[in-house]
């Protein structure tokens, strides 16, 4: 019998300066800050690239979903070399292959199919969470 | 089994198949059994970024040399690649509907774009650079934009 899940950290991807990333950013910031506050909890990539303790900690402690920007899969690098457990990586372009009128541009401020892409996006991590939170769903990669 | 010329510069290691030819902008072409095979270098792909999207023209559309072949959409940029040959297309790449990071996983081989039905390839393969030639040229290439990283 194991302990339910009580919390999910969310991983974006910390590529600054480019669309796919902040569409990344922009679905995390969605679901820690509006769609599951309580629930998630979001780790910037730098400090688990800098080794900070509580970051390592809290994505030891709690399954992961990563949103990566690209190929590179920085996040999801990461939070495996950091000792966490990946519940479900994300990448954008898969997303964006499956909404292609939802083409992202902008850097600081993303344009109109950016956002919109953000919010699919941040609706799939959220699927998952609830998923994990209520052991429907164990991720993909658990 | 294809074999490669291959240059390191600075973090990136850059391939040429010698088993085919290829125009300036990076797109090959290679002789199978009377068709002529098309896709992108590795030096392309890389420097163009992951693919979302690959538009190529369909079976059936006749080309000439440096008409509009295919649309690349990647997380960088979109670009137009133009066809290395005259010729029609006999058959264009399945996997660019579904999964067109083929591209970027395997510019040489499943990555490939379209088939093409050619007359006199070797008089159209003479305008076209030899494996060395490119290679030469993509390093140069390569130089320059690793200048401005």
């Amino acid at each position: 019998m194991t302990d339910p899940i009580k919390k999910v950290i969310i991983v974006p991807c910390s590529g600054i300066g480019k669309p796919y990333g902040t569409v990344s950013r922009e679905a995390a910031y969605a679901v820690t800050e509006d769609l599951r506050p309580g629930q998630t909890q979001l780790v910037p990539l730098a400090l688990l690239v800098l080794g900070d303790e509580q970051s390592r900690a809290s994505v030891s402690a709690c399954p992961a979903v990563t949103i990566d920007g690209c190929k590179l899969a920085c996040a999801a690098k990461m939070v495996q070399q950091s000792g966490g457990t990946i519940a479900k990586e994300f990448a954008v372009l898969d997303v964006y292959r499956r909404y292609k009128d939802l083409k992202p541009q902008g850097i600081a401020e993303l344009n109109e199919g950016g956002q919109k892409l953000a919010r699919v996006l941040a609706e799939e991590v959220t699927a998952v969470v609830d998923g994990l939170l209520t052991g429907r769903q164990g991720g993909e990669n658990a | 089994m294809s074999e490669f010329l291959e240059t390191t510069i600075d973090k990136f290691t850059f391939k040429v198949a010698t088993d085919r030819f290829y125009t300036l902008e990076g797109v090959w072409a290679k002789e199978e059994n009377g068709r002529v095979r098309i896709g992108l270098s590795d030096f392309v792909q890389q420097r163009s970024g992951d693919v979302a999207f690959a538009e190529i023209k369909p079976a059936g559309t006749v080309l000439a040399t440096g008409e509009e072949l295919a649309v690349i959409e990647t997380i960088k940029v979109n670009i137009t690649y133009t066809s290395p040959v005259n010729g029609k297309i006999s058959e264009i790449n399945p996997a660019m509907a579904d999964a067109p990071e083929a591209i970027n996983q395997d510019p040489y081989g499943k990555g490939w774009l379209a088939v093409m039905e050619v007359v006199d390839w070797e008089a159209q393969r003479a305008k076209l650079l030899d494996p060395p030639a490119y290679f030469k040229i993509m390093k140069g290439q390569a130089e320059e934009e690793a200048k401005n990283l």
